[in-house]
């Protein structure tokens, strides 16, 4: 059970690299996922078909819109486990498996707010001048917090059950996960504070508004406010004072780049 | 101001940047947080193009390259495979900002990668999320649930393919369409003007991920006669996300530092949401 329960933590630490290091080239999906524990647990053919209901209940999940939807890779790799050692369907295997991928989702949650100091300590060791130091924050210890996060949990509920976790879960008061979730909102918004930081000026905070209120009251995308704005900046290239009268197709071109 | 001199790259060289913008993208959320997003990501994936630029190891160098690094710690979220070409139009900027100090405001990158990356973000999440993986695991389900293995093989290539083509190519692209674009406008002598509307676009967007991507809402009511929230919006929609934003602003120009902002923003999530105050 020891060799399995790490395997399986590393089918669940490779699930976890696809979004953080492989570009979402969907390892992660239950699919897939399934399909790795099938190999690990010696029976492929269940794996698949388990892994082919799981894709398809949490694709179910995601058209629903669900607030905060179970971690997929933990529930993937947990429910195909259970499916198998246990000789149940993927339904079940999943009711099992969903308080330890709810776990992870809130553990998660802080994972990601404390990797908002790592910007303090890449700021602190750009200023000292330690360049290397501030590349690996990113690349070595934001990668191993994550994968240390998905082996460990999928290792103990494999290794012990789910059993602790439920109780964990249980024990974790709704107040504490309404909190850190108004806390991950609020993050956010500092971070555009930083980003408006460099360009804001009394002169230009109306551009500002003026994007937020197409959303904010016509409910527009990204994209169309996007669309809004390179038109807009067409135009005032056409109003404002030109010093070069000369040159404005290049202009054009330019501002067409940000489509 | 110090100038620098950037050689261009050669075709081998070229290769060599395409593929570490290649993979960099795809490492991009390795230590996705809420504050920055994929900042580190996009520093990490722009670095090796700063240390080329600034890499004589002289002090004029070093602070130009903190500088440079700094600057890439700013907010970033994009979809891996499109970040790709934000990476190769931010390092044509990178560059002609070193060739040209004086006539590059350097806070263009940012205004830039800003402009860039909601629409691309937009179009990315919806082909690859909604489109590509649909596709590929409605056929590999089918595959799969016959116990045949060539499910989960077909849905990974079928997702792959575009992906990798998007990611190697949108860096290329991007890298070698900002060169022209930069050279022409430095020719032109009309810098100064394409950065101030480039910020123009930058912030409008900024303003509308405000609008879409923070979502505090405030539960506050009395009976069902009254909602707060209700209230709220029928005076403008999203008061509450701007507002938030508004004050880590004044914070900063406040001079408070960004590690105190940091601890004001979950302590504020700890406290506001038992309170029934926002969530």
């Amino acid at each position: 059970m020891l060799v399995k329960a790490i395997l399986l933590g590393l089918v669940g630490v490779l699930g976890n690299l696809d979004s953080r290091f492989l570009g979402r080239t969907n390892l992660e999906q239950p699919l897939v996922m399934g399909a790795f524990v099938g190999l690990v647990l010696g029976d492929l053919t269940k794996g698949l078909i388990v892994g082919a209901s799981l894709e398809l209940v949490f694709m179910g999940m995601a058209n629903i819109g669900a607030a905060a939807p179970p971690d997929l890779v933990l529930g993937s790799v947990i429910a195909t486990s259970f499916a198998i050692l246990s000789h149940t369907n993927a339904q079940t295997a999943l009711t099992i498996a969903l308080p330890v991928a709810i776990l992870g989702q809130m553990i998660g949650i802080v994972l990601r707010m404390f990797m908002s100091t790592f910007n303090r300590w890449a700021a602190a060791d750009i200023d000292a001048g330690k360049f290397a130091k501030a590349r690996r924050l990113h690349i070595l210890w934001g990668l191993l917090l994550n994968v240390s996060m998905y082996f460990i949990l999928i290792f103990l509920s494999i290794y012990f059950g789910t059993g602790v976790v439920k109780v964990v879960v249980k024990a974790i008061p709704t107040w504490l996960t309404n909190a850190l979730t108004l806390a991950s909102k609020i993050l956010p918004a500092f971070g555009f504070a930083l980003l408006m930081q460099t360009m804001l000026t009394k002169k230009t905070v109306v551009y500002l508004l003026i994007g937020f209120f197409i959303t904010a009251y016509g409910n527009l995308s990204v994209i169309a406010v996007a669309i809004f704005a390179v038109l807009l900046v067409l135009v005032l290239n056409e109003i404002l004072p030109k010093k070069n009268v000369a040159t404005t197709t290049e202009q054009n071109d330019d501002d067409l780049e940000e489509l | 101001m110090q100038t620098w001199t950037v050689p261009t790259l050669n075709k081998r060289q070229s290769r060599k940047r395409y593929w570490s913008f290649f993979w960099r993208s795809y490492a991009i959320q390795a230590s996705w947080n809420y504050e920055g997003q994929m900042n580190l990501g996009f520093l990490y994936g722009i670095a090796p193009v700063i240390d080329r630029i600034y890499g004589d190891g002289t002090p004029a160098s070093l602070e130009a390259k903190k500088d440079a690094y700094r600057r890439h710690l700013a907010f970033y979220n994009c979809t891996p495979q499109t970040s790709s070409f934000v990476l190769g139009v931010a390092s044509s900027m990178e560059e002609e900002y070193a060739r040209n100090p004086t006539s590059f405001d350097p806070n263009s990158i940012n205004a830039v990668k800003s402009s860039l990356m909601g629409p691309l973000s937009g179009v990315g999440d919806s082909f690859f999320q909604g489109t590509i993986k649909v596709l590929a695991f409605g056929l590999g389900v089918n595959f799969a649930r016959k116990g045949s293995i060539l499910g989960p093989i077909l849905a990974v290539l079928i997702s792959f393919v575009p992906a990798f083509l998007v990611t190697y190519y949108g860096g290329k692209l991007g890298y070698t369409a900002g060169n022209k674009f930069l050279t022409k406008l430095t020719k032109a002598g009309i810098m100064d003007r394409a950065m101030y509307l480039v910020t123009i676009v930058g912030l409008m967007v900024i303003g509308s991920m405000i609008a879409s991507m923070i979502g505090i809402t405030t539960p506050i009511h009395m009976g069902k006669a009254f909602s707060l929230q209700k209230t709220l919006d029928t005076i403008f929609p999203q008061m509450i996300p701007l507002a938030f934003t508004f004050v880590m602003y004044w914070l900063l120009q406040k001079k408070v530092t960004t590690g105190w902002i940091l601890v004001i923003c979950i302590v504020s999530g700890l406290v506001l949401s038992p309170l029934g105050i926002f969530k």
